[in-house]
């Protein structure tokens, strides 16, 4: 044991940091009991560490762990005697200071008067014991809902101060935190009276306000030595070794706007079959604070006392009014439960609703997890970073750079895809639906969509229609071509992330969208329902039909095809591509639609989409037009207020209002 | 809760003290007299509610008969012979306030897993001459034949919704029996889950709360005798009680044929997993449940006398 002397802190500073030796942590809980304080703490209790009124450190969950999944919790037995080995149980500190039910007041009714009587009592002085960074969050959060307002919870407020502290940092984690992502953890940083970090022998043990130091400069004194840096160094490294396991499962980067423009998703009906708005998730959440007034009267009416408890908007009951429920479907209910927690909040309240303590996903009984309805709602963006602008190469009037024909396939009759090797590695970089200037001398240059990009080069299909590209699709292996680029705007695939994706291609039009079909293989979960509707002239001119099968058996893609002129060979549809769709039963509303074909197909494309719910804004089509520079130089491509080189190809209908229906522009 | 209308009493006997008082009675179908137990266990509290009620029928507790009108009428019992369904249309016409107490009452009770099975083939297994027994192929809610003002749930009932409800009928206010999930309670109560921490299968989710979460409270799971509440998703947790795995079809089914196994949705999860597992037994399984209205309930043969009118 250490002399007082040696354990004497020093008094000038209330950050100090000391080592409370494991066999020395009762006088923890003795100083504080001391103190007229009820201490609650972790104990075993019905097969989960729960929080209750602990009298000493025996009653400390000491070799216990927990193990938690989506509706699953288990306690573990630990291999050494760690008193905080485990992670955060089913009950959280609200119980304290935002109680299950709290008497309000009582009325009375004598004659023609009334009284009522506020219930106000002096709340017991508390400390909470093993408060993790999620839980000092959460009660921060709390303090914003509650007393932070124009109104503010007096009970709450005086039950709230009378709390000490003793923060808990986090050295171990569940595969449902997600403290990182909430910025709440597994660190504690602020908000604390005592911080401790539970190490081998004992607790590094950091001060975080007066009432904490004057724990440690009095009672507590005898039981401290200052931490040596090694126990800093130990302590550190456990949390961050905490904090990478985490990782960080759920992106929040814009998860607010992300999550309220996606009030129409059909996940929300999806979730609710398997949502039994019981309300465990909302009664679990730490920082859930809605309740309900009740009234207890005598059998004879004249006094009653109102009581106020925990209730939930997962209830039916919770918004109805004599006409009925606001949110009568289960989905309504589990909507306004996640728009609120990670959305709506932030606008109310300055902060987001939730912690990432995880409680909602271990205790709900049916396993969701939120963090996965979140993803598939309202994906994140850093999935799908913007495009990197790549810089083009010889992107002026006068240069080209050379690549070479490394494979030739005669896809039609008079369409062929080059395979170009050698060309700068800008090309194989450059984004789906970007275009190239593709030059061979004696003939003026043309803008080529891109058709596959390659580890090394890119694929172009040209179809022989003029000399130049006639000349082109005459190039045999080995022979050289020019190039500028790669040119031009994007297909913006992201905008697709989690919603259906409708894909209308007519004729040589599939070619700038098959870069698009490859990139969505790739990651086909993110998106909903993918269909590709492709039609061309006879089916001798029907592109890539090897890749189509593929992509309709292998891909997740509805491959729907037909021809304009059908021979005797021809078993599929006949008729123009709007016709593919218009017996269909999808619903357009969280679709996003890319058209590439002759511009009278691609308007009567677009008319079809608007009429099946797909707004304006998520309709892109790729304008045609004629281009010498592709860099918006020359004057050629004009459209409105567009060089369509340069802004363009691919426009949304909203971008091109009534112009894109206008002959003549 | 069915048809909550908040109607109040009018107190129309005398008391003691001169004030007039509601006639209450309580009155009993194919039922366990559980629920009327329970009134009695009232105790102290029940000689308070005689300041405010008069009782005039209550076989359970008294030999005296009185034949209404009444004012508030509780029904304990489902059901359950063509003499039932005669019965309970006459108590309707004589009932202000008709009250259905208890599982039986509200959703057709623990006998209604008859319904799953071969009526006939039961009775000739349970009685020696069958042919003297006359019952109904199906056992059913009060509130499938008659309107009912309120219900209280449970087997038994909660003394406290008793207690509650007949304070909101003489002050003529809404009684607060919350339609929510048991786990509100075992939440509010601090009750570790049994089902996320102990794996025990649990149907506080889907059950209508106002027992205090008594099974959990204990450690068991809620085997739902306060019956499905408001938008039970029973079929979402029968679907996820099966996928893992531990469960078949049949068992998952067998966790809702309890004493409320007949009220919707629970009715419909029992029969789209097969039936109950008693039925399957007898080798009845010709139907399976989701079964014909009032309307269709047809009378067999003589009544038994047994079961139906409570007066031992």
């Amino acid at each position: 044991m250490l002399s007082s002397e040696l354990a004497r802190p020093d008094r000038t500073t209330t950050h100090g940091r000391w080592f409370l030796d494991r066999t020395r942590l009762d006088a923890l809980i003795v100083a504080l009991r001391a103190d007229g304080r009820t201490v609650i703490g972790p104990t075993v209790s019905d097969g989960a560490i729960v929080y209750e009124e602990i009298r000493s450190a025996a009653e400390l969950p000491a070799g216990v762990g927990d193990e938690q999944t989506p509706g699953r919790y288990r306690m573990t037995s630990r291999d050494d005697d760690r008193v905080f080995g485990y992670v955060v149980g089913p009950t959280s500190w609200k119980r304290w200071v935002f109680p299950p039910m709290i008497e309000l007041n009582s009325g009375k009714r004598v004659g023609h008067r009334v009284e009522f009587t506020p219930a106000r009592s002096t709340p017991e002085r508390l400390a909470f014991i093993g408060v993790r960074g999620c839980e000092l969050a959460a009660l921060g959060v709390q303090d914003k809902v509650l007393d932070a307002g124009q109104f503010r919870d007096a009970d709450y407020r005086a039950r709230r101060r009378s709390v000490f502290i003793v923060a808990v940092q986090c050295t171990t984690a569940a595969s449902t935190c997600f403290c990182t992502s909430m910025g709440t953890g597994p660190e504690v940083e602020r908000g604390f009276d005592i911080a401790l970090t539970e190490l081998d022998g004992g607790f590094l043990l950091e001060v975080g306000s007066p009432d904490g130091a004057a724990l440690v400069d009095g009672p507590l004194a005898t039981s401290l030595r200052p931490a040596s840096p090694v126990d800093v160094y130990t302590a550190a490294a456990d949390v961050a070794a905490t904090r990478a396991r985490i990782g960080d499962p759920l992106p929040t980067a814009g998860l607010h706007d992300r999550l309220l423009a996606q009030l129409d998703h059909p996940r929300w009906a999806q979730v609710a079959e398997r949502c039994i708005t019981c309300g465990n998730c909302t009664l679990a959440c730490p920082t859930c604070f809605c309740t309900s007034v009740t009234q207890k009267t005598d059998l004879e009416g004249h006094t009653a006392t109102s009581e106020r408890f925990w209730d939930s908007c997962f209830s039916p009951g919770f918004a109805r009014v004599a006409g009925g429920s606001f949110r009568s479907r289960p989905r309504d209910r589990y909507r306004q439960w996640l728009t609120h927690k990670f959305g709506t909040w932030w606008d109310q309240f300055g902060t987001s609703g939730c912690v990432g303590c995880g409680r909602c996903i271990t205790w709900c009984p049916v396993g969701i997890d939120v963090r996965e309805e979140l993803v598939a709602i309202a994906p994140p963006v850093s999935l799908t970073p913007e495009p990197q602008r790549v810089e083009p190469v010889a992107a002026s009037f006068d240069d080209f750079v050379v690549a070479q024909v490394v494979a030739t396939r005669q896809e039609t009759i008079d369409t062929v895809t080059l395979t170009l090797s050698g060309a700068d590695p800008a090309f194989s970089k450059g984004n789906l639906g970007q275009f190239a200037m593709v030059g061979l001398p004696g003939f003026p240059p043309l803008p080529i969509s891109i058709s596959r990009f390659t580890v090394d080069g890119i694929e172009l299909t040209i179809r022989g229609a003029g000399p130049a590209t006639k000349a082109m699709c005459a190039l045999k292996i080995g022979d050289q071509l020019g190039l500028r680029g790669p040119l031009g705007n994007n297909w913006p695939l992201d905008r697709a992330v989690g919603r259906d994706l409708v894909i209308v291609a007519g004729g040589i039009g599939l070619a700038p969208l098959r870069p698009v079909i490859h990139a969505l293989a790739a990651d086909r979960r993110r998106y909903g329902d993918v269909r590709l509707y492709y039609g061309a002239r006879t089916p001798a001119d029907i592109l890539y039909s090897e890749e189509l099968a593929r992509w309709h058996s292998r891909a997740g893609i509805e491959v729907h095809q037909t021809v304009d002129r059908a021979g005797p060979e021809w078993e599929g549809r006949v008729g123009v591509v709007t016709q593919l769709f218009d017996t269909a039963s999808w619903e357009g509303a969280n679709a996003v639609a890319f058209v590439c074909g002759p511009e009278r197909m691609m308007q009567a494309t677009s008319n079809t989409l608007a009429g099946r719910g797909v707004t304006p804004s998520r309709i892109f089509v790729t304008l045609e037009r004629h281009m010498e520079c592709g860099i918006g130089l020359c004057g050629h491509c004009q459209m409105g207020k567009y060089f369509v080189c340069r802004d363009g190809p691919v426009f949304s209908l909203a971008q091109l209002g009534d112009t894109f229906s206008r002959e003549g522009i | 809760m069915t048809a909550a209308t908040g109607q109040s009493v009018e107190h129309g006997h005398p008391s003691r003290g001169g004030a007039p008082r509601p006639r209450v009675a309580v009155v009993k179908l194919a039922s366990c007299d559980g629920c009327q137990l329970t009134i009695l266990d009232l105790e102290d509290r029940l000689l308070e509610l005689t300041e405010h009620f008069d009782i005039v029928d209550f076989p359970e507790a008294s030999s005296a008969r009185n034949n209404g009108p009444y004012d508030v009428l509780f029904v304990e019992g489902s059901v359950s012979t063509p003499d039932h369904v005669r019965r309970i249309g006459e108590l309707r016409k004589m009932t202000r306030v008709l009250v259905t107490i208890g599982a039986c009452a509200t959703s057709g009770g623990i006998q209604a897993l008859r319904n799953w099975a071969d009526h006939d083939a039961y009775r000739a297994a349970v009685y020696p001459t069958p042919e003297f027994v006359e019952s109904l192929a199906r056992s059913t809610a009060i509130a499938e034949h008659v309107p009912v003002d309120f219900e209280l749930r449970g087997c038994p009932i909660s003394p406290d919704q008793l207690v509650e409800l007949l304070t909101a009928l003489v002050t003529g206010r809404r009684p607060q029996l919350r339609d929510e999930a048991v786990c509100m309670e075992c939440k509010r109560q601090g009750v570790v889950c049994v089902m996320s921490a102990g794996g025990i299968p649990c149907l506080g989710q889907v059950t209508q709360t106002g027992c205090g979460a008594i099974c959990p409270r204990m450690g068991r799971g809620c085997y739902g005798c306060f019956g499905p509440r408001e938008q039970a998703n029973a079929a979402g947790l029968a679907r996820y009680l099966g996928t893992s795995g531990e469960r078949s079809r049949e068992d998952v089914g067998q966790l809702f044929a309890g004493f409320t196994a007949y009220a919707e949705p629970f009715r419909s999860t029992i029969t789209d997993l097969g039936g109950t597992r008693g039925a399957r037994r007898a080798g009845g399984g010709g139907r399976t449940g989701g079964g014909p209205g009032p309307s269709s309930l047809g009378p067999t043969s003589f009544t038994t006398g047994g079961d139906d009118d409570g007066r031992h």
